[in-house]
């Protein structure tokens, strides 16, 4: 669900190509751990990577393992990030070398780095080969579900020597996707829309679906298999959630446009204005801070199960 | 003919019936009249579907007439490249409201069709079939590459959302919006109807036509204009929806001949139910997802095409 995060402006582009050059000088004497023997390790694309020792300087292409690498405590050899890599805020001083989405091979090589992070897509795979190419090590991490963040942790930590660091994000990952905290009452119901024309809704392959009955809510949309589909309006009436969710950047309580749309009146939580604004730097994507995102998602429920119904 | 008129006007009521009764949503036949999702989201989407499958079929009779090609669309003349521009212009740009998206789709396809019409006159003879066609592929194609580098340069995310709603449904039905459909498509459909026996003249060829006494010049005109703007609405409602402007005008041929008076009508009545028929399939086929409705028109559309196709061949 990164595509929320995705934001990007022209302005902001070439102050970021200014800070790039910058950056390039200093980041050489950015502290990194001393070379401790070959590291390898095998991708989630089943690449091997291999590295003659931790990487020093990481090229990170998405905002789920920016985060990542930053929560493990690898921020000071991250070199370059994507326009969308915003958190943590220590992340924004990282020069930008593109989207993310189809990497410039060039800009990224500008940086001289000795690992480059993707996010595991076909497009992606092609890069990864063409990086190999030109001697670069590329590594695939797929972090689209809350089991994938310990695994994912385990890889870059393994690669850029956080290996205890990565143990103990594990451990933490695991203790919350254990915790079954029950919630008294009734669960709360909600549905999270994505998009409002053709209604697009988030399913059980989401992890906001997995976030949502961590939180002590149920998604309606839980029997949609997929990460998102497009339904009929008259499937969500009939759903009946009690309240909508949707992501948005800024924390504004706002309403969202269709709200006061004819159609959209058949919703009883859009008639009722019953809307949920998650912010989209928590719960944008799968990170280390999930148990963080669950209990604010348990608090929220709980502060609004009162009013929904 | 008589029962020819019958059995299309059965046909439409019966499709209309169907999209009321059949959803994803389980309403029993005694609950249809007081169920809120029959009567404010099935009735005004099947009869949004009714105005925009008719008044595409006429729009794209009225264009094959004119430029004498039975290849032509409506969405060939850089339409439908202007309201994909129009729409994700404006949600590039963040314009906000209800309405944002629509409207400026409508803007889009009228100033795409604007540019064609201006490149048309180019030509010397004005509205020469030939440049109308390659100005309206060239609009098209670069209003389309103007649409890509702006989605390639900006939020990924909401832009493939303005992309499906681009391809076509009607989930934003409503009385609303049929209200509005309602105001505005009887003007342009008025004028259409009214240049049938011009555009009978005109498929002889524009010299011949203008020994028969068309006005040709003005004929071409209209017909142009009045068509757009019933495209331009239509996919301000309801985005690109292929293959009704293109089929459903050649199936009513087959029946109804090459007469504009009645195969204007008829076209209106076939386009209606094809894009009804398609849209209650969209909606029930594979609940509680839903599929674009253009999708459907082309896997409704084609095959029946092909069924007309082999008899026309053989008689």
């Amino acid at each position: 669900m990164r595509r929320w995060a995705h934001r990007t402006h022209l302005a902001g582009r070439l102050l970021a190509a200014v800070a790039l050059l910058g950056g390039c000088g200093r980041a050489a004497d950015r502290r990194a751990p001393r070379p401790a023997g070959t590291v390898t390790v095998t991708d989630d694309a089943g690449r091997v990577v291999s590295l003659a020792g931790p990487a020093r300087r990481v090229v990170s292409l998405a905002p789920s393992s920016t985060e990542l690498l930053f929560a493990l405590g690898a921020g000071a050899q991250v070199v370059g990030r994507t326009t969308w890599c915003k958190y943590p805020a220590a992340a924004r001083a990282v020069p930008v070398v593109g989207d993310g989405l189809s990497p410039n091979i060039e800009a990224v090589a500008a940086t001289r780095p000795d690992l480059v992070v993707l996010y595991r897509s076909p497009l992606n795979e092609t890069a990864a080969a063409q990086f190999a190419r030109i001697g670069i090590a590329a590594v695939l991490v797929k972090q689209d579900r809350l089991e994938d963040i310990a695994r994912a942790a385990r890889l870059l930590g393994t690669l850029t020597g956080h290996g205890a660091a990565a143990d103990s994000v594990a451990e933490r990952m695991g203790a919350a996707l254990r915790a079954t905290e029950t919630t008294p009452g009734r669960a709360v119901r909600l549905a999270f829309l994505v998009w409002d024309n053709p209604p697009m809704v988030i399913g059980a392959g989401s992890y906001l679906d997995q976030l949502a009955a961590l939180a002590g809510g149920v998604n309606v949309f839980h029997d949609l298999p997929a990460a998102s589909a497009t339904v009929s309006l008259e499937t969500i009436a009939t759903r009946d959630p009690d309240v909508i969710a949707f992501l948005e950047d800024s924390a504004t309580s706002s309403a969202p446009a269709y709200a006061t749309r004819r159609e959209w009146q058949t919703v009883r939580a859009v008639r009722e204005r019953h809307f949920l604004a998650l912010p989209a730097d928590l719960f944008g994507r799968p990170s280390p801070r999930a148990a963080e995102a669950v209990a604010e998602l348990r608090r929220l429920l709980q502060r609004g199960s009162g009013k929904w119904r | 003919m008589a029962l020819r008129w019958l059995a299309l006007a059965g046909l439409a009521l019966a499709a209309l019936g169907l999209a009321v009764v059949l959803g994803p949503a389980h309403v029993s036949l005694a609950d249809l009249w007081t169920s809120e999702i029959v009567r404010n989201l099935r009735v005004p989407r099947a009869l949004l579907g009714f105005v925009v499958g008719g008044s595409l079929a006429v729009a794209g009779a009225g264009l094959q007439a004119l430029v004498r090609n039975p290849l032509a669309d409506p969405f060939l003349l850089g339409l439908s490249g202007g309201a994909g521009l129009g729409a994700v212009g404006a949600i590039a740009l963040h314009v906000g409201g209800p309405w944002a998206l629509p409207l400026a789709a409508f803007a889009g396809a009228l100033a795409a069709m604007a540019l064609v019409f201006r490149l048309g006159l180019v030509g010397g003879a004005e509205l020469d079939p030939r440049v109308l066609l390659l100005s309206g592929v060239a609009v098209g194609a670069f209003a389309g590459a103007v649409t890509t580098a702006i989605v390639s340069l900006s939020e990924a995310a909401q832009l493939r959302n303005a992309f499906l709603w681009l391809w076509g449904g009607l989930s934003g039905a409503s009385w609303d919006t049929l209200l509005v459909l309602c105001i505005y498509v009887p003007v342009p459909l008025l004028v259409l109807f009214a240049a049938a026996r011009p555009l009978d003249l005109l498929a002889l060829g524009e010299e011949p036509a203008r020994y028969l006494g068309a006005d040709v010049t003005h004929v071409k005109r209209r017909v142009y204009l009045a068509a757009s703007l019933l495209t331009a609405a239509a996919v301000a409602v309801s985005g690109v929806i292929g293959f009704v402007g293109l089929m459903v005008p050649h199936l009513c041929r087959g029946v109804w001949g090459h007469q504009h008076r009645l195969l204007l009508p008829a076209s209106f009545l076939g386009g209606g139910v094809l894009l009804v028929l398609a849209d209650t399939a969209a909606r029930v086929a594979v609940a509680p997802h839903e599929l674009p409705v253009g999708i459907v028109t082309a896997l409704i559309g084609v095959p029946l095409f092909a069924v007309l196709l082999r008899r026309w061949a053989t008689t």
